[in-house]
């Protein structure tokens, strides 16, 4: 434990390095261009999201410079900023506006949380400010909430759910009597989460009862009443929504409470991220249904070799999902003002990420990830595996495989229970 | 069936583990009537130093047995360490003051614990699950309980019969009691009230620490347990009575079948149920179900 807090502290060194690498990097830019695209993006550094922000950070990084030595291309030069939120949603308001007002960005980008980034798109529609979101994924960003100026360049639950519900009818249709439980944070995303799994089964016709829903509170720290609940409740499918820590904890705590044995355990938006994989060490149980936004071995790919393999260069382990999210934020952005005459053309910015097309790490080969005009969010391919003994990605002992692919249709599916 | 079972024993287990955790708060406030913000941030100290012990000598490869011994000394550690630091560095100094400054000031304690905590183990979590798994599970009409969540139940209640036997069976426990009923008449029989304040605020800390440090296996330790364990403890004491160790057992209790029935019966009025009972007690006894009377004095 020592040792994970020493290297806690190096990992903290070396993100304040980055960051002023980056800021200073960024400043030098100004000096020499006038037409500089400021970028002011909001991520946790600290706290239970800080791995994700820390990841998002680096990714930028190597964004910055894939743009930099881009021969295809001239994208204009990006300056960015960080703030680091905190996982806190006055802190993330006041950096927002502080962004806009002091810095005079042209886009806001990232937040990890979902809460956070429905007060942040306030902001960024009140001022008419680009706000890319990397890593959050509530639908309602992309329902009521949405406005001309929020673009998201990951998938959502949405989307995760409905290839989960895909999943589902594939392997369990047969199965008369499909009795599910879902347990997920409660906030937000995790309600957004379930309501949007049991519209798809419905709209893929999948039978099936439900025999519990549980909310336990964002950072629950003991999840053994509501594994014995999953237990009495007796479900074949148990559907977790949670992410980062929170599903590491319920997954050691469950373990040994023997829910595994009894019931599968899936989780189609986070649980396959890389940090969870490494996070559960040896305890990581074989044969469990998992995703995440980016596989760090899938797609078998050149751009995802590279992009994987330049993070591990450059921090020094592998990128969790929010690493890609942050790139693409940054890709998007460059790519939507290249296309633009002016970076203050905002209505030609808005038409480009509307109908933005980038082939980013994550995209398998022959597809790359699109805008849904309609909802502003990217369309990308989602791939569920199963958790197997796979130690080429170390520390992890445990990857994702025995994959099921899902491709996204052309434009998102509307919901309406 | 099982759902009535699962309620019985999560009810009983959460009820355990509040009385653990709240115990010391109603003890300190009892004697010294400081309502102890800071119990949280003794919470969370027990919690971190139980883990990162565990963590240390697990590392070495030796007997899971032994990490049961090293809990509750990483608790007695802080208990004596932080409860001596801060009643004889800070508290000693207000003694006598209003008790809503006593709030303030252990309020500001507890933020500073709080910091304390990170900056000693960081902001990451902490995991020691070994002791919790080296004991395995166990069976009850089919649903697998963790052995050492049971060894709780029978440790708070040893903590409570220990307690209940000091108060009541002992010299000390009588002179305590004597403090608790009244400062003045203690002082005027000779009684070192200053000495017993000394003493209950590190047994009230090490009781906190220890709530911690025997939770640290069935969690993960991050920042901000110390804050919801305050609130929970709260309402624990206030619906048992400020100040009665048989309230605190009866308000875990309450407080525990609550939360059990709402998880297992109705799981989006779980928060909530704590709340009703605690409202619904206040409405009928407002000093709580055991308060202590108190004479007024003209």
């Amino acid at each position: 434990m020592m040792k994970l807090r020493n290297q806690n502290c190096l990992r903290l060194l070396l993100y304040c390095l980055m960051t002023f690498q980056l800021l200073t990097n960024a400043v030098a830019a100004t000096d020499t261009t006038t037409d500089v695209v400021k970028v002011g993006c909001l991520y946790p550094l600290i706290g239970p999201g800080g791995l994700y922000g820390r990841d998002s950070v680096a990714a930028i990084k190597i964004a910055l410079d894939d743009l930099k030595n881009s021969t295809q291309y001239d994208y204009p030069t990006l300056e960015v900023l960080l703030g680091d939120t905190r996982s806190k949603s006055l802190r993330a308001v006041h950096i927002a506006r502080g962004f806009i007002k002091d810095d005079n960005v042209d886009f806001l980008c990232g937040v990890v949380s979902s809460k956070i980034a429905l007060e942040v798109t306030e902001v960024a529609k009140e001022n008419e400010v680009f706000f890319i979101g990397t890593d959050h994924a509530s639908p309602r960003l992309i329902d009521e909430m949405l406005h001309p100026y929020y673009f998201r360049v990951s998938n959502g639950t949405r989307q995760s759910m409905q290839a989960g519900a895909k999943y589902i009818k594939q392997n369990y249709s047969h199965k008369p009597n499909l009795k599910i439980a879902f347990i997920g944070p409660d906030y937000d995303y995790g309600y957004q989460a379930w309501e949007d799994l049991r519209f798809f089964l419905k709209k893929e016709k999948v039978p099936f009862e439900i025999v519990g829903e549980y909310w336990p509170k964002l950072f629950e720290t003991d999840y053994s009443i509501y594994v014995h609940e999953l237990n009495a409740s007796q479900p074949d499918i148990v559907v977790n929504g949670h992410w980062g820590q929170d599903f590491v904890t319920f997954i050691k705590q469950a373990k040994p409470l023997g829910l595994f044995d009894n019931a599968n355990i899936m989780n189609f938006d986070a649980g396959g991220n890389y940090a969870t994989l490494v996070a559960m060490g040896d305890d990581m149980p074989i044969g469990l249904v998992l995703s995440a936004r980016h596989h760090v071995n899938w797609p078998e790919t050149e751009k995802n070799r590279h992009f994987v393999e330049t993070f591990r260069e450059r921090v020094g382990r592998y990128p969790s999902y929010a690493a890609e999210g942050a790139y693409a934020g940054i890709i998007a952005i460059a790519e939507s003002v290249r296309l633009a005459s002016n970076k203050n053309d905002k209505d030609q910015i808005r038409h480009n990420l509307e109908n933005l097309v980038v082939n980013l790490p994550e995209d398998p080969a022959g597809f790359s990830s699109h805008m849904d005009p309609v909802s502003h969010q990217i369309l990308q391919v989602q791939a569920i595996g199963k958790t197997v003994l796979n130690n080429e990605y170390k520390p992890a002992k445990v990857l994702l495989g025995d994959w099921f692919i899902h491709f996204p249709s052309k434009q998102l599916p509307a919901v309406s229970n | 069936m099982l759902t009535a079972v699962a309620i019985a024993v999560d009810g009983l287990g959460f009820a355990a583990w509040l009385f653990l955790s709240s115990v010391g708060l109603t003890l300190i406030y009892g004697v010294m009537r400081i309502l102890n913000i800071a119990h949280g941030g003794f919470y969370a100290l027990g919690a971190y130093s139980s883990a990162w012990a565990i963590g240390l000598y697990t590392q070495t490869g030796s007997t899971i047995a032994l990490t049961y011994l090293i809990i509750p000394l990483a608790a007695l550690a802080v208990g004596v360490i932080a409860g001596l630091l801060i009643e004889r560095g800070i508290l000693r100094f207000m003694y006598g003051r209003d008790e809503v400054l006593m709030v303030l000031v252990t309020y500001a304690i507890f933020l500073i614990l709080e910091d304390v905590t990170k900056l000693i183990w960081g902001t990451g979590s902490m995991v020691a699950y070994q002791p919790a798994y080296f004991l395995g599970t166990i069976e009850i009409f089919g649903i697998p309980y963790t052995i050492y969540k049971l060894c709780l139940v029978g440790l708070a209640i040893v903590v409570g019969a220990v307690l209940w036997w000091g108060l009541n069976r002992t010299r000390i426990g009588k002179l305590l009691l004597v403090v608790i009923e009244d400062r003045e008449i203690s002082r005027a029989l000779g009684i070192n009230v200053t000495l017993f304040f000394t003493v209950t605020f590190v047994i009230g800390v090490t009781l906190g620490a220890l709530g911690g440090a025997v939770t640290a296996p069935q969690i993960s330790v991050v920042p901000g347990i110390g804050a919801e364990i305050i609130v929970m403890a709260f309402a624990v004491i206030v619906i048992g009575g400020m100040g009665s160790i048989g309230g605190a057992i009866i308000g875990a209790i309450f407080v525990g079948f609550a939360r059990a029935l709402s998880v297992h019966l109705y799981p989006p009025a779980e928060l909530f149920s704590i709340y009703l009972v605690m409202a619904v007690v206040l409405a009928f006894k407002p000093y709580g179900l055991f308060s202590l009377a108190e004479g007024r004095k003209i």
